[in-house]
């Protein structure tokens, strides 16, 4: 009883009480999509063979038990939380332990050096001993190169520092991004991830 | 400029050219204008030209000229017009600011758009040397399949031109396979030797629209127009912007030494490889394990499926066995003009070489003509 009176006939369901409070009906199928749920927070009435979930605006979710097939409850804990394989993070430091990847002779001079706009990506040294600013993404567009450019025109300010040359570092780089870029003086990187991360494909190149 | 064109001809002479100029405008063009084509009339012709900043297509087809000038049109809407024409002369003429174009009791009325802001075009430089159009045609398609298509590397995406004495060497690359083809030419007077990087996909369009011509006209220019070639064959020019940057030095990439040989019949082979390649999925290899005078193909995939096949073909050398991207592969045979090809082994990860076995039919002028076609293709690991 909701926004949308909707109604389930009497079948096998597999009903999902979280400690949230929520409440979820399940079929055997759809990886993560109930048929029909009531999201926290609500209360639950348990009555012989009812169950009347009811959240703060008064709709309603009432289930009819007529079995029970099994019934456990697990604790599950704190969450780690979700760790996305392939984020900038790693990239990041990846390109810190090789930062040969971003040009010869590059030394690292610290990650995330810190700047009254934002930490900048990484500080590194070249060859020739100019500082260089690297900015790192996943996709390398526009807005990245804009980014950038801020920081070097804010390190370029402080005389301890300037020279500092821009290096945008991505795993692909937008056709526009490198124009802007190249336009702006910053030299463009494209990082081959699984290649930095050692995993082995099995494709092989020419050069 | 709003000239007072005016014209007439043939309504096919007319819908053709105008069908293709139009076909290389751009689908989203940068500034408006550029969606247009422009018509100019002088001395007895009617010239139709479109420029993208990149590309710039021109034709010129002989009228009965009226009024010399030159206007702007929507280039789609006018060859929408010009293919639904009936069979009938067509006379073209401008009234005020729309373009009029008559043709037996139809009559369409076209605007003009502002000639004033049409880009300055690149102008064909003189005239570099001539290749026969069906050589030239088949060159390009055989070298451009192996042209990158991945914007992110520009230089990849370009074939590159390589002007000598009496032949161009075309070259195109994408990290997993390399094409390389010779085109015997003759340069007008003394051309220094020098190399470009031609858009693959412009030079791949412009040998299907002037590879049936019997010669096409290179031009290169000099230092003071450089950055543009010209093609011109039967009244069609092409003019592409070229690539900036070094090609890859690829001249050290074709192996020395070669320890297996391995003579196919190419139709045989590549039905064969696209048969057991069905089962492969899109980056798992295609295993192909040669022994005396027999190769077996095999591949499977993640699910269990397999196939496998084996064909009789010539080897010489050592046994070997070594993983393909089929699809990289069939590229390469399929740009194979003759009956048999021969591939060319090192070891399984280093590249294998695929050239066309000449000399087999001695009357057969495609034979040599073709002869300098050579594919070298990377390997890919097996796994276990």
């Amino acid at each position: 009883m909701g926004r949308l009176t909707a109604h389930l006939p009497m079948a096998l369901r597999l009903l999902l009480v979280k400690a949230d409070g929520s409440v979820s009906v399940h079929t055997d199928g759809g990886a993560y999509k109930p048929l029909n749920w009531m999201s926290p927070p609500c209360t639950v009435v348990e009555q012989p063979g009812r169950w009347t979930v009811t959240n703060r605006a008064g709709e309603q979710l009432i289930i009819e038990i007529d079995e029970v097939v099994h019934d456990s409850r697990h604790e599950l804990g704190v969450d780690p939380g979700l760790v996305k394989d392939g984020v900038e993070a790693h990239l990041q430091a990846l390109l810190a332990e090789h930062t040969a990847t971003l040009g010869p002779g590059f030394t690292l001079i610290r990650r995330e050096y810190p700047t009254a706009i934002g930490p900048v990506d990484l500080l590194c040294r070249d060859a020739e001993g100019v500082i260089v600013a690297v900015e790192i993404k996943r996709r390398g567009e526009i807005d990245g190169v804009e980014q950038l450019t801020r920081y070097l025109n804010l390190l370029n300010r402080d005389p301890q520092l300037a020279p500092v040359r821009g290096v945008f570092a991505a795993q692909q780089i937008k056709p526009q991004a490198h124009t802007l870029a190249t336009d702006r003086g910053i030299r463009c990187v494209t990082v081959d991830y699984d290649e930095l991360r050692g995993t082995e494909s099995l494709e092989l190149r020419l050069f | 400029m709003v000239g007072n064109v005016e014209f007439e001809l043939e309504r096919d002479a007319f819908a053709e050219a105008i069908a293709w100029t139009a076909k290389g405008l751009p689908a989203r063009p940068v500034v408006p204008v550029t969606a247009g084509v422009v018509l100019e009339v002088t001395d007895g012709a009617m010239i139709v030209s479109g420029f993208d900043f990149e590309v710039l297509n021109r034709i010129e087809v002989p009228v009965t000229d009226k009024a010399a000038g030159r206007v702007l049109v929507s280039g789609r809407l006018l060859a929408e017009i010009a293919r639904a024409l009936p069979p009938k002369d067509v006379r073209v003429v401008v009234e005020g600011n729309r373009l009029v174009v008559r043709c037996g009791s139809v009559r369409f009325n076209l605007p003009l758009l502002h000639i004033e802001d049409y880009p300055a075009v690149p102008v064909l430089p003189a005239t570099s040397g001539k290749v026969r159009g069906d050589v030239f045609a088949t060159a390009v398609a055989q070298v451009t399949a192996a042209a990158s298509r991945d914007e992110t590397l520009p230089m990849l995406t370009g074939v590159r031109m390589e002007i000598g004495p009496e032949a161009l060497i075309l070259a195109a690359t994408d990290r997993y396979r390399l094409a390389e083809r010779h085109i015997p030419w003759t340069p007008t007077g003394t051309v220094p030797s020098t190399s470009l990087i031609v858009p693959a996909k412009t030079l791949a369009d412009v040998a299907k629209s002037l590879g049936s011509a019997s010669e096409v006209v290179l031009s290169m220019g000099d230092a003071d127009d450089a950055g543009f070639l010209g093609f011109s064959a039967g009244g069609r020019q092409t003019l592409t912007r070229l690539l900036d940057g070094e090609f890859v030095k690829f001249a050290s990439l074709w192996p020395t030494a070669v320890t297996t040989t391995v003579e196919v019949q190419v139709s045989e082979f590549v039905a064969a490889l696209k048969r057991v390649a069905l089962v492969a999925q899109r980056f798992a290899p295609v295993r192909l394990a040669f022994s005396e005078d027999t190769v077996q193909l095999s591949a499977e995939a993640e699910d269990e499926s397999s196939a496998e096949e084996e064909l009789e073909v010539g080897v010489t050398g050592e046994p070997l066995t070594i993983g393909f991207n089929a699809g990289y592969l069939l590229d390469g045979l399929a740009a194979v003009t003759t009956p048999r090809a021969t591939l060319s082994f090192t070891e399984p990860s280093k590249p294998t070489v695929i050239t066309p076995v000449t000399g087999l039919g001695a009357d057969d002028p495609d034979d040599a003509r073709d002869g300098s076609y050579r594919y070298l293709v990377m390997s890919m690991r097996l796994r276990g």
